[in-house]
């Protein structure tokens, strides 16, 4: 069976490290990107299942880098989780309507954040979303 | 500024004592553009026009006597300064408006050459200097919330990297941890838990006092908040041998509000409650409508806690207020859930209190508007003061394809409520307010004065327009259905209003049926 591969952005390098860790213990295969920039050059190399976006981050940062992946062809399919310490209030509308699938305040719980990447993950690979 | 010609509104209806004025502006050491009108009326036309450097203001005028006179102007123009031109029977009036706004007065007939001059001057200074406090004080405060905005974000960052790892240590991704060690584990993680909620208060509470909580209000059944805050709260009362019980016995009719905001001030309070309750006390919670005022229902927490001093009651909803006597001292917290509380339900519109005996347990209430079915339906089912024939439910019920949803859902679900709009008579049919939902899933209901058969024209109205809409077809599941309505039945002629009641009461039971959670889900 092909492994699921997750990508991680995120600039604070214990968070990502602590992701890597939780997602690996639930089988992904994980890469990750530090900054806006090496995101979208990772998920075009790496070509994820999925992301893990932070929005807080260096060279471009998160809602610039959802509006990247939306505009390319290649990569506007990758479904986009939010992951980020800012306030929601000012940020998770914003956010959806750039593309994120999801939002989630930092910390998550983690059974949560596992069952939307679950239910993701599925749903992307049974293939019953409609060609819109 | 006085290099420039100043511009004086004057609004006096004597001539003679307008011309007194026009003398002495003429006088004055400073070029003067005035206009000058009679009426209040045409004094707040020209305001709205044209906004002079200073009013000078005669109380008494064709169309408007006394205070009522500069609170209008201070109204119209709260950022231009006013000197009010009293006579001299009327000084004390003058100085009332003084108190209120208005800059200065002077007494017709007693101003001597430069008075006139030097007043309008001062008032112009004073209304600038105010002005700018204003504005200052208004820059603070944005400096404040952007402060702890930030401060927020970024205590956030490492709280999240310690809940990271100690789950991670928790769950034994990083080698086998004794029974002990995992006890440990969870105070660290209570404790982290507890220092992001300090966060998010601390975020709440300036929001708060800026005004810029938004609330998104909806049909909301408080019933089934009070479940769902007192099963989130059960674990914390389980812990400290608290007994947390529900004691709601009428049926409430649904309350206007928003269901998130409202849940935060429930957790608030029976949090609070359980704080200050004794092992093997109990914390109830209550509903009820209000007696007095039957547009409001009311939500209590009752706990048979340590009590609150008089003394005290009267500063426990100020933020940061802690009492110093508390029995639970070790952790007070920031002092900050009651003050949020309480702006939260005032944004509501209603009203919250405490009820207390030192020694004797508390009870914390607060009150809510009801939803008003029956004065939203009044206009669409009664024609020529009667109820019209008959009158269907449509239900419409949205489900997203996947889970989460595709694409921005909450867009998709406002673009199908307005097609909605569309697909109804305005003067017979109204789409009902959305439903407050735990999921995505959304269910719309529309009341139409129409029979079953031709709601039938209606529904398949709605069926075609929904199967245009690209959104929904890309990331949305529907359906349509209808049930009649029954019709009241009460013995005698009963008023159109208790008719129109019945129906409304019809109208939310059918609702809660059709909304009621399938037991088998958690």
């Amino acid at each position: 069976m092909a492994t699921t591969k997750i990508l991680i952005v995120d600039d604070d390098p214990d968070l990502r490290q602590a992701l890597k860790l939780r997602l690996r213990a639930n089988h992904y295969e994980t890469v990750h990107a530090v900054d806006g920039y090496s995101a979208i050059a990772q998920a075009y190399k790496e070509r994820p299942n999925l992301i893990i976006l932070d929005l807080g981050l260096p060279a471009g940062d998160g809602f610039v880098v959802l509006d990247r992946l939306q505009a390319d062809d290649k990569l506007s399919d990758i479904p986009v989780l939010v992951l980020t310490a800012r306030d929601p209030q000012s940020t998770e509308q914003r956010a959806l309507d750039a593309g994120a699938l999801a939002f989630f305040q930092k910390p998550a719980d983690n059974a949560e954040l596992l069952d939307v990447i679950r239910a993701t993950l599925d749903h992307n690979q049974t293939g019953t979303l409609l060609p819109s | 500024m006085s290099e420039q010609s100043k511009h004086v509104l004057l609004i006096e209806d004597n001539p003679g004592d307008a011309d007194l004025i026009r003398l002495r502006l003429v006088e004055g050491s400073h070029p003067v553009n005035l206009s000058c009108v009679q009426r209040l009326s045409d004094g707040l036309a020209s305001l709205a026009e044209k906004t002079p450097s200073v009013v000078l203001l005669d109380l008494n005028l064709p169309d408007s006597q006394g205070a009522e006179t500069f609170r209008k102007v201070l109204a119209k123009a709260p950022d231009v300064p006013v000197v009010i031109l009293s006579g001299q029977d009327d000084e004390a009036l003058a100085i009332k408006a003084l108190h209120q706004g208005v800059q200065d007065y002077l007494v017709k007939g007693d101003i001597c050459r430069g008075e006139l001059d030097r007043a309008m001057r001062h008032a112009v200074e004073r209304q600038a200097l105010l002005r700018s406090l204003e504005i200052s004080r208004k820059q603070q405060l944005e400096f404040k919330n952007q402060f702890l905005s930030h401060v927020s974000h970024e205590l956030r960052t490492p709280l999240t990297c310690i809940h990271q790892y100690v789950t991670i240590l928790l769950d034994g991704l990083a080698g086998e941890v004794s029974a002990e060690q995992k006890d440990h584990l969870r105070t660290i993680l209570r404790s982290v838990n507890q220092l992001g909620a300090m966060v998010h208060d601390l975020l709440e509470a300036s929001r708060a006092e800026s005004g810029k909580i938004r609330l998104e209000p909806r049909c909301v059944s408080i019933v089934d908040l009070i479940h769902l805050a007192a099963n989130m709260m059960q674990a914390t009362a389980q812990e400290k041998r608290v007994g947390l019980e529900i004691a709601v016995e009428e049926a409430i009719p649904f309350v206007h509000g928003d269901p998130d905001r409202i849940l935060e001030v429930l957790i608030n309070l029976i949090d609070n409650a359980i704080k200050f309750t004794p092992a093997d006390g109990a914390v109830t919670v209550q509903a009820c409508r209000v007696a007095t005022d039957p547009e409001f229902a009311c939500v209590s927490v009752v706990d048979t806690g340590c009590g609150i001093k008089p003394e005290a009651r009267a500063l426990i909803f100020e933020r940061l207020y802690q009492d110093p006597n508390a029995v639970d001292n070790s952790r007070k917290g920031l002092g900050l859930g009651l003050f949020i509380a309480k702006e939260l339900v005032e944004l509501h519109a209603g009203r919250i209190w405490v009820a207390s005996e030192p020694g004797e347990g508390s009870t914390f209430s607060f009150t809510l508007p009801l939803y008003s079915l029956a004065k939203l339906l009044f206009p669409v089912i009664t024609y020529q003061n009667r109820l019209r024939d008959a009158q269907v439910l449509v239900r419409v019920d949205l489900r997203p394809r996947t889970k989460p949803p595709r694409g921005n859902w909450k867009e998709t679900c406002s673009r199908c409520l307005e097609l909605l709009q569309h697909c109804v008579y305005l003067d017979k049919d109204v789409v009902l307010p959305p439903m407050a939902a735990a999921g995505p899933e959304q269910t719309y209901f529309v009341v139409a004065s129409t029979d079953l058969n031709r709601a039938e024209i209606m529904m398949a109205r709605i069926r075609e327009q929904m199967a245009k809409l690209a959104e929904l077809k890309a990331s949305a599941e529907f359906e349509v259905s209808a049930s009649p309505l029954p019709r009241p039945d009460r013995p005698g002629e009963p008023s159109l209003e208790l008719q129109v009641a019945d129906v409304a009461d019809n109208v939310t039971e059918m609702i809660r049926a059709a909304m009621a959670p399938p037991q088998s889900s958690a």
